[in-house]
């Protein structure tokens, strides 16, 4: 993990240099995050590649500011935050389409396409806060203290309001029950 | 019975918020409770899709292109600042060096009276305190040069 975490903090290095080869490997490694984070918050699979595209960009324009490379995945996680309110901000509220215009679920069977589509639908009824804890909890290798530098709240705080969420989650889903199992 | 009392804990048994002990009885209370089992199936289902990660497809190149274009644009803006305010700090210099030895030279009133104001504006000018033509010319230049710095920032940050 350290090593990995050296890793990026080369690469950021060279990126703050203006070495592309960096920031394209730095674009690789986190691609997935930054859209899997988005696509949550919005629901919008086209408008969360852009989103995506905009937050690598914020980040380049001001990659002097990350010290090391242990606070740069929090970091960027923040900024897709901000990115994603300023869309909210300019759109003035939730953008979501039918699940089947989701380019995502081409390929899949119904019985996973009807799943995916009714957690996925529950997601988008929390607050926007439930729905970037939730992403970042379950989302793979992301500890407890990344998640708090994110959302700038304490770990025991970030704890219990995972727990909230997913008690809400579980609301949103009631009736559904049949769906998911 | 229509439902299990201990269905809360399975929320809290998948983010390991019991100890050691609930965690054990919680575990033995769940190999013959059928309703919390269905309840961890629900919750293990949830867990299945939001561990799942989305890509984008190939976006690499089109956002290195994007800040290329981003830093090129922010490169041209610099020298535009640049090159704005050293063109009004020469303005401003030039104001102040040569209007100044001739304001003092014709304060303020004189000055107007030279010309072929007409006798209404004497006699508005009369009413008017005096006026240090120094403060009026510097001032001007900082109005001139704070002015276009503030257009210039504004325009940047857009």
């Amino acid at each position: 993990m350290e090593s990995k975490i050296d890793d990026i903090g080369r690469l950021i290095e060279s990126a703050k240099n203006g070495d592309e080869q960096a920031m394209t490997k730095l674009i690789t490694i986190h691609k997935g995050l930054v859209f899997t984070i988005i696509l949550r918050m919005t629901n919008d699979y086209h408008a969360s590649e852009d989103m995506t595209q905009d937050t690598f960009i914020k980040v380049f324009m001001n990659l002097k500011k990350v010290k090391s490379g242990e606070h740069f995945r929090p970091w960027l996680c923040t900024i897709a935050r901000n990115v994603v309110r300023d869309y909210f901000r300019r759109s003035k509220g939730h953008a979501t389409v039918s699940f089947d215009q989701i380019e995502e679920f081409q390929g899949q069977s119904d019985d996973l396409i009807r799943k995916r589509a009714v957690i996925q639908d529950s997601m988008a009824k929390l607050a926007e806060r439930d729905r970037m804890l939730l992403t970042l909890n379950y989302y793979q290798g992301f500890t407890m203290r990344e998640i708090a530098e994110t959302m700038k709240m304490t770990e025991s705080n970030v704890k219990v309001c995972l727990h909230r969420a997913r008690k809400r989650l579980r609301k949103q889903l009631e009736g559904y029950e049949n769906e998911l199992v | 019975m229509s439902s299990c009392k201990h269905l809360g804990k399975v929320i809290d048994y998948r983010l390991h918020r019991l100890t050691d002990e609930q965690e054990k009885e919680f575990e033995t209370h769940l190999e013959s409770c059928a309703f919390c089992q269905r309840e961890l199936a629900i919750e293990l289902a949830i867990e299945e899709e939001l561990s799942v990660e989305s890509e984008p497809g190939f976006i690499e190149s089109k956002i290195i292109a994007r800040w290329r274009l981003r830093r090129e644009q922010g490169v041209r803006s610099f020298w535009l600042y640049a090159y704005r305010v050293s063109a009004l700090g020469i303005t401003a210099a030039v104001v102040i060096l040569v209007l100044l030895p001739f304001l003092l030279r014709f304060p303020l009133k004189s000055f107007f009276e030279m010309g072929q104001l007409t006798s209404a504006l004497e006699r508005m000018l009369d009413g008017l305190p005096a006026v240090n033509p120094i403060f009026v010319t510097v001032g001007f230049g900082y109005i001139l040069l704070i002015g276009s710095s503030i257009f210039t920032l504004v325009r940047m940050r857009r």
